[in-house]
């Protein structure tokens, strides 16, 4: 692979999707946080039968989850 | 097709527009109703496949160095595709996927301008069924793409475990489970088909809305005069919606080889 490199015109580093790929993938996280966790909170609440509590704790922590995986995989690349 | 402008002229057809719309007659065995192996849309995308093969190998049977018109528009297609999407996205790597990032373009190009073109005026993406085909290709292919690339362990590790705090982690594996290997293909077929889907509801909704007031009332001609200036906007409206699902189809299958073919963090 070392003899077949082309310069690239942007030096960026090749894990940072670039443009729309990166809005879908910060919406994904978002909206994918709130979900996943708002449905285990959801599991949890028919087990517990404690009435929409747990799904409530679940929704925030999904979107402080995927707010947390916005900033790690597509914040400032180091 | 006459038939079709027979039941517009004598404001027979049903003005709500229904998902039904979308079920058109059987070609082969002729106008059955409840057959669908080989109707318009199936006609649809073998006349698009044959014009890509066609056009691509007719463009490049006699490569020249200072290229004809036609060469120029297919390499320029090709260009398109490779230096924008492929280069652009995955970096020098990606010069091997733009190919398969061109064929998928110019297809899902070629049968979204379907839904704008007189006679076809239907696009194949507004049935999920084909949407969907395209999804799982890129899906297995992207993921094909990481196996091979970084190893089946490495693979999963690489794009499940994100770089946090070990304590965080169980919050966040799965939500990369589901926003990387559960809404990715869906949501790439989900996105064509409903805007390939709405774009030719709202069409229908307009044309069919000035026949329909036409034939409720004749002191509504001019309103369903305006109902059809609004049709013609609309197409020029669903050409924009066309190039740029095509477009975004492609990106983002792109950016999905990227995210599998990317270093670890």
């Amino acid at each position: 692979m070392a003899g077949d490199q082309n310069p690239r015109p942007t030096g960026g580093p090749d894990d940072v999707p670039t443009g729309a790929g990166q809005g879908w993938t910060a919406l994904s996280y978002l909206i994918g946080g709130m979900l996943v966790w708002g449905f285990i909170g959801w599991l949890v609440d028919q087990w517990l039968d404690s009435g929409g509590i747990a799904t409530g704790i679940g929704v925030v922590l999904g979107m402080a989850g995927g707010i947390i995986l916005v900033v790690r995989r597509l914040g400032t690349p180091t | 097709m006459f038939g079709q402008a027979n039941v517009l002229a004598a404001g027979q057809a049903a003005f709500p527009p229904s998902v039904e719309d979308f079920y058109l007659p059987s070609i082969l065995p002729w106008g059955a109703h409840d057959s669908y192996w080989f109707t318009k849309i199936t006609a649809m995308v073998w006349v698009a496949v044959g014009i890509l093969i066609i056009f691509f190998l007719a463009t490049y049977r006699k490569p020249q160095l200072v290229p004809t018109k036609k060469q120029w528009l297919a390499e320029s297609i090709y260009g398109f595709v490779r230096n924008n999407i492929a280069v652009d996205m995955i970096g020098h790597r990606g010069v091997r996927f733009a190919p398969y990032f061109t064929t998928l373009f110019c297809f899902v190009l070629l049968t979204n301008f379907f839904a704008i073109v007189p006679l076809f005026q239907i696009s194949p993406n507004s049935h999920i069924a084909f949407p969907a085909v395209l999804a799982v290709i890129s899906y297995v292919m992207f993921n094909y793409v990481g196996i091979r690339h970084h190893g089946f362990v490495k693979y999963f590790k690489n794009s499940l475990i994100p770089p946090a705090p070990w304590y965080i982690l169980p919050l966040l594996i799965p939500i990369e489970f589901f926003s990387t290997f559960l809404v990715r293909p869906f949501s790439l077929a989900v996105r064509l088909f409903a805007n390939m889907f709405a774009g030719h509801m709202l069409l229908l909704v307009f044309t069919l809305g000035g026949f329909a007031m036409l034939s409720a009332n004749a002191w509504l001609a001019p309103v369903s005069v305006l109902s059809w200036v609004m049709t013609i906007a609309l197409t020029f409206l669903e050409f924009l919606v066309i190039c740029l699902q095509a477009y975004v189809f492609t990106v983002l299958t792109a950016s999905y080889v990227q995210g599998a073919l990317a270093d670890e963090h």
